[in-house]
């Protein structure tokens, strides 16, 4: 079935927008395949609203319906869109048919489930090419550059036609003395194939952390020498070593009877256990909803607001991932011992622990490029299923499947991290929102698929843009850097304590007025620190010409803004 | 371990602020506390050394490898859940200790005019954080000062005497029969608990001692701030001159004059000696609209409006009594205030009570206007709870937040406060009263019952909303001089400087609770503020201390009859005296703007850079004001330049502000922040 076949209605006029805190506004409506567009007037000024389909979480429709007369010229009906980023819209359309047309249409085509009919197959703007690369990084790339791992890491392709593990990449780095023979044998000991692969080498005394899924012990306690052989291969020399389970002992107990379980104490007698529960899918997913929920109570005496914060358990479930995260960062770091991560099918918890603690641990990752590249290993390489995970957000009426906000708790994290250490990070706010909005609808083909696998087959690389590469390139745009910035090298332990953790405002108050103040503000820094910047530049004894002009601009941007205020 | 290390530098510091001591600003970074005992003239404690050294831990603390993550700490207070890091533990404290240089930590910094009244050895800090410590308790006139040596770092604990709110005795048997407990309760959100030996003669008077000194005007002494004999600088007395500041309103004007009919303070005693009053109404008129008003506070003018002249007029509420009793020059006053507003022919009346409160207190001979009566009026009831109610609910704070954190109830803990709530009402009430101004152009009358207390918070944060000169350090300043101190928020009775009533129903925090409500706002315009988090606290913490004469006593009238203006320091002259420490690098000066604050609880946060502050897992990680001091500097040239270049441009072309003020929310009551 062609896309637009689902579309009934293309074009209506008089429709009535109202958006939080803006006016409402008159204008003509437009659904295609993948976007819908309102207009509010004909001409090139006209003011523009693009949403892709993709981006809208739910649809509620009301329609008023005159008794006797369904096609009277007074009927019209009011469609709700929730998107995915949490912006509410709504639509009043003229004629009961049309809006029933355009609500049939929305719900079709934002969902739809062929990677290879979504958007990013068809965005083609003028400024990129398909030829240009895709991609930032690599796991032969990050070998290259961590001089650390030469002597004892090797690169395995073993996965190079994903025949070993279906979600992992193509290469992965592994203990050189461990031959692709034992990675096949570990992998069938291990859930999904994810046998135990190099996540981090600790830039300070090149103890690892490594990540995998469970190991398929089972009710009978089964083992498997090659996956012990690995893990010691890993510590090598050195006595010591920890596996971070993210359940807690009962239910890695429990998962014994379905097959799964935990590595044993008389197995792999070098590792020290520890475990650290985790909450999971659904439960995550259903705290993001409750959390949304009590952020769009549109009264503004809400009750026992706090309680319902608590309630939601979203900081407790932010608290929790930077707790590990952590132990794993104390482990390498203070202890000096290497660490394996793991949950169960180690796609999710286990990937959000390996990336923050990076993230704490290496000032690398915590640059633009770093952090992109760090995503890219971790989370997009690594096989996060973000297909089946951001399916859906926090509004839509659906059933769940396998949705679960991973990612964005993640981008919590990294918020809350930020927050606490201003100078630390390379990047702003502006580039956790933008990517918390490109997750869940993008029109780049960087968070399409659940795995190297699916996007290979998809031909994603070959007929999409990659959303890092045009992040960065030609230049990252400025809204995205942290005016404060100051590269440290130390590790950045953040505080997890209630008291220091904080709604993300940004993210979940976005659509209301005290996000403008948070942005004006920024601006404001933005523009003090350049002129800071332009004071102590090296060339500072130029001519007094430039330094006018230099202190007048800045002069007259503050006298435009207040005058457009 | 570390920990305490931590904790030493977090819970010793306390008030005194020790001007004038030698700059460490750009300085690398010190061992904490470690300036502070190298440096004998210059006492520990002040707000700006305490913050320093916090920084100074984190970062120090990060530069040795890291130190306890919080993690770490977190993990010390679970029962018994403790994993084998504590190797780990153990190489790190080595670390810190060679950074750390020990120094003979017996002598006692000394403010100028402070003397020692006891010293007891052997005393032992029962410190809810980190446990027991035994070392030297030194009573002096100002403070009480207690000093470990037992530790791998000195500990200090330095507690304000005017902090105190009560002094006990408590059981403490579990440490031998010749032990006696005594237990300190601070206004500042802390408690004490220290343990003692009975035997030695000395160590009997130690609480008589300290309650004499805590409580010097319950044994007939005079307050601390009598001896304090730093010498600023600059004069914070100079800070407030009614007339200068009523002038840069535009006042007199042909409505409104500067009445002297008060200067002797025999109209109203609780009102400053200059008034500001329509300038038709008759002095015998006033002084029958002050019989018709309670505690005599007849409606005078806070604030002018530059362009519109709506004003914002403050009150006590009317006597209008069980009988509905009527004053027709107390009417006739209030239409004088409408026709000196030609924007608008409305008055509105915003009475902070409840209504039915109001109800209630026509019983006891007040009320509030009746609409029959005064033509014209809106009367509007911002529904904010009364000083019993606020107590209370600063009282349940202080349970959640110290000293321990019930983490998983954190949130709901907070709630049941109520304290967020109140300040929302606050700010609901101040931005509702702001736009009203701004919007409608329209004057406004405030009052409550009194008049000074929730009509002073009002009052001064909706000036501080359209007035962007109150936003400016030295502006914040005067803000605080006219509407709070002149105005007769009775401070002595609600901080109770030197008193040992602790449960005085007089008692509440309403100033504190203003402060929160600037805070808020500080946190909603990041770059609105030319002052910064740091002066909200030390102005906090100087409300108790009695260090300086500025929030002694309840009135103008109580104020001159002390000489407190030529007896005591202001602690404007020590703030003035290094502004560098209070100032915001992120300032913009929003000329005429109107802000708005989003008055809902999703938007507002629990301050926990003040109420949580002693809680020793509370370290600021990097405060930005601290690494960006150099910008300021340069921030300042900067203006300096722009200034000079703005006057050479003023003779081409001026810069209109006149159309900036139409910042305004829409829908009237709902704030919200709409460019137009």
């Amino acid at each position: 079935m062609e896309l637009s076949e689902h579309i009934k209605t293309a074009n209506v006029e008089d429709v009535t927008l109202r958006r939080p805190f803006h006016p409402a506004l008159r204008g003509t409506l437009c659904v295609t395949s993948h976007h819908l567009l309102f207009s509010d007037g004909k001409d090139e000024a006209s003011w523009q609203l693009l949403i892709l389909l993709k981006n809208i979480d739910a649809i509620e429709k009301s329609v008023e319906i005159l008794f006797g007369y369904p096609r009277a010229v007074g009927s019209s009906g009011t469609i709700t869109i929730k998107c995915k980023d949490l912006l509410v819209l709504q639509l009043e359309i003229p004629g009961m048919e049309e809006c029933l047309n355009i609500a049939s249409s929305i719900e079709a085509l934002s969902s739809l489930e062929s990677v290879t009919e979504m958007y990013p197959f068809f965005y083609r703007p003028s400024h990129l090419t398909l030829s240009s690369p895709w991609g930032l990084s690599s796991m032969e790339q990050y070998y290259k550059q961590t001089e650390r791992l030469w002597d004892r890491w090797r690169v395995s392709t073993v996965n190079s036609d994903y025949s070993v593990c279906l979600s992992y990449p193509s290469a992965v780095i592994v203990p050189r003395e461990v031959d692709d023979d034992k990675l096949i044998r570990s992998a069938r000991f291990r859930q999904g194939g994810r046998f135990p692969v190099l996540s981090y080498c600790h830039h300070r005394n090149g103890m690892v952390i490594m990540r995998s899924s469970q190991p398929l012990t089972g009710a009978n306690k089964k083992s498997c020498k090659e996956d012990e052989l690995l893990l010691q291969a890993v510590i090598d020399g050195s006595k010591l070593g920890y596996i971070i389970d993210l359940r807690s002992a009962q239910q890695a107990q429990q998962a014994r009877m379905t097959g799964g379980g935990f590595e044993s104490k008389s197995c792999y007698s070098d590792w020290k256990r520890i475990h650290r529960h985790h909450e999971r899918g659904k439960v995550v997913q259903e705290s993001l909803i409750k959390l949304v929920e009590a952020c769009s109570d549109p009264s503004h005496s809400v009750d026992r607001w706090l309680s319902k914060l608590e309630n939601s358990k979203w900081l407790s479930h932010v608290h929790s991932a930077l707790s590990t995260a952590g132990l794993v960062v104390e482990c390498v770091e203070r202890d000096g011992h290497s660490v394996l991560v793991h949950g169960s099918e180690g796609t999710d918890n286990t990937l959000l622990m390996s990336s923050l603690a990076q993230l704490i641990l290496d000032p690398a990752s915590r640059t633009v490029t770093g952090f992109l590249c760090l995503l890219e290993r971790e989370w997009i390489q690594a096989g996060h299923p973000f297909q089946q995970r951001c399916a859906h957000s926090a509004y839509s009426h659906a059933r769940l499947k396998q949705e679960c906000p991973s990612f964005l708790l993640l981008l919590d994290c990294v918020w809350q991290v930020w927050r606490q250490f201003p100078l630390a990070l390379e990047f702003s706010e502006a580039l956790l929102l933008r990517l918390a909005q490109e997750v869940y609808a993008s029109d780049y083909g960087t968070f399409l698929c659940n795995s190297e696998q699916e996007r290979c087959a998809a031909g994603v690389k070959e007929n999409t843009h990659c959303l890092f590469q045009s992040l960065l390139r030609p230049n990252i745009e400025e809204q995205y850097l942290n005016p404060l910035y100051e590269p440290t090298d130390l590790v950045i332990w953040p505080s997890v304590h209630p008291q220091s953790l904080q709604l993300w405002t940004g993210l979940f108050l976005r659509w209301t007025e005290y996000a403008q103040n948070m942005e004006e503000a920024r601006e404001e820094v933005w523009s003090i620190v350049k002129e800071h910047r332009e004071q102590a530049g090296p060339d500072r004894t130029n001519n007094m010409l430039s330094t006018h002009c230099d202190t007048l601009t800045p002069f007259e941007n503050l006298m435009d803004e207040l005058t457009i205020l | 371990m570390e920990k305490q290390q931590h904790s030493s530098g977090s819970e010793s510091p306390v008030l005194p602020p020790v001007p004038r001591k030698p700059r460490s600003l750009g300085g690398v970074i010190p061992a904490p506390r470690q300036d502070s005992v190298d440096l004998p003239d210059s006492p520990t404690g002040s707000h700006v050394e305490w913050c320093k050294q916090l920084i100074a831990a984190t970062i120090s603390s990060q530069i040795s490898g890291g130190s306890v993550p919080p993690e770490a700490i977190t993990r010390e207070y679970k029962v018994g859940k403790k994993i084998d890091f504590k190797v780990s533990r153990r190489t790190n404290l080595r670390a810190f200790k060679d950074v750390r240089r020990q120094a003979p930590m017996d002598e006692v910094p000394l403010v100028p005019g402070e003397t020692v009244k006891t010293t007891v050895k052997d005393v032992m800090y029962i410190c809810p954080f980190t446990g027991a410590v035994t070392g030297t308790l030194t009573v002096t006139d100002y403070k009480l000062y207690f000093v470990s040596l037992e530790r791998d770092a000195p500990y200090i604990l330095d507690v304000n005497l005017g902090a105190i709110s009560r002094l006990e005795t408590i059981s403490v048997q579990s440490l031998g029969e010749n032990t006696s407990g005594m237990e300190i309760v601070c206004k500042d959100m802390r408690s004490q608990r220290f343990a003692y030996k009975k035997e030695e003669q000395s160590n009997l008077e130690i609480l008589e001692v300290l309650t004499k000194y805590a409580f010097p005007l319950s044994n007939e002494l005079s307050l601390f701030a009598f001896q304090y004999k730093e010498q600023f600088p600059e004069d914070g007395w100079k800070v407030y001159d009614p007339v200068s500041e009523y002038k840069r309103m535009g006042l007199p004007n042909e409505s409104w004059t500067i009445s002297k009919i008060n200067s002797n303070y025999e109209v109203c005693d609780t009102y400053p000696a200059l008034l500001v009053t329509p300038t038709s109404i008759k002095e015998d008129e006033i002084k029958r609209v002050a019989s018709f008003r309670v505690k005599h506070r007849i409606p005078v003018l806070s604030w002018i409006h530059p362009e519109t002249q709506a004003t914002i007029v403050r009150c006590s509420q009317p006597m209008v009594g069980p009988t509905d009793r009527r004053c027709k020059e107390d009417e006739h006053y209030l239409q004088t205030i409408i026709d000196a507003n030609a924007q608008s022919h409305k008055l509105t009346i915003f009475d902070a009570r409840q209504s039915i409160v109001a109800e209630n207190h026509k019983a006891k001979d007040g009320g509030f206007e009746n609409e029959n009566f005064y033509s014209n009026m809106d009367l509007n009831f911002l529904d904010i709870p009364n000083i019993h109610v606020m107590r209370e609910s600063l009282r349940k704070l202080k349970e959640v937040v110290y000293p321990t954190i019930d983490e998983p109830h954190w949130h709901s803990a907070i709630d049941a406060t109520h304290w967020l709530q109140y300040i929302r009402l606050l700010l609901a009430g101040a931005v509702k009263i702001a736009d009203k101004v701004e919007s409608s152009k329209s004057s406004v009358v405030v009052h409550c019952s009194d008049g000074w207390d929730r009509t002073a918070q009002l009052t001064s944060l909706s000036m501080l909303m359209l007035d962007s000169y109150y936003r400016t350090l030295r502006g914040f300043q005067v803000l605080l001089e006219k509407e709070w101190i002149s105005f007769g928020h009775k401070f002595a009775a609600r901080v109770g400087h030197g008193d040992e009533n602790h449960a005085n129903s007089e008692r509440s925090p309403l100033f504190v609770q203003f402060i929160d409500c600037v805070w808020q706002m500080m946190r909603q315009f990041p770059t609105a503020f030319e002052f910064n988090e740091l002066f909200l606290i030390t102005i906090l913490d100087h409300l108790y201390s009695c260090l300086f004469g500025t929030f002694l006593y309840n009135s103008e009238q109580e104020r001159v009859e002390n000489e407190v203006n030529s007896k005591t320091v202001s602690l404007w002259s020590y703030v003035n005296s290094q502004p560098e420490d209070f100032t915001n690098p992120f300032y913009v000066d929003y000329e005429n703007h109107v802000l708005y604050p989003v008055a809902s609880l999703r938007h507002l946060e629990l301050w926990v850079g003040y109420y949580v502050r002693w809680n020793p897992r509370m370290r600021p990680q990097m405060p930005v004001h601290q690494n960006l001091k150099e910008l300021l500097y340069l921030r300042a040239e900067l203006q300096r330049k722009v200034e000079e270049l703005q006057k050479e441009a003023s003779s081409s072309h001026s810069i209109s502000s006149s159309s900036e003020h139409a910042y305004s929310p829409s829908n009237g009551g709902t704030p919200l922040h709409t460019s137009v």
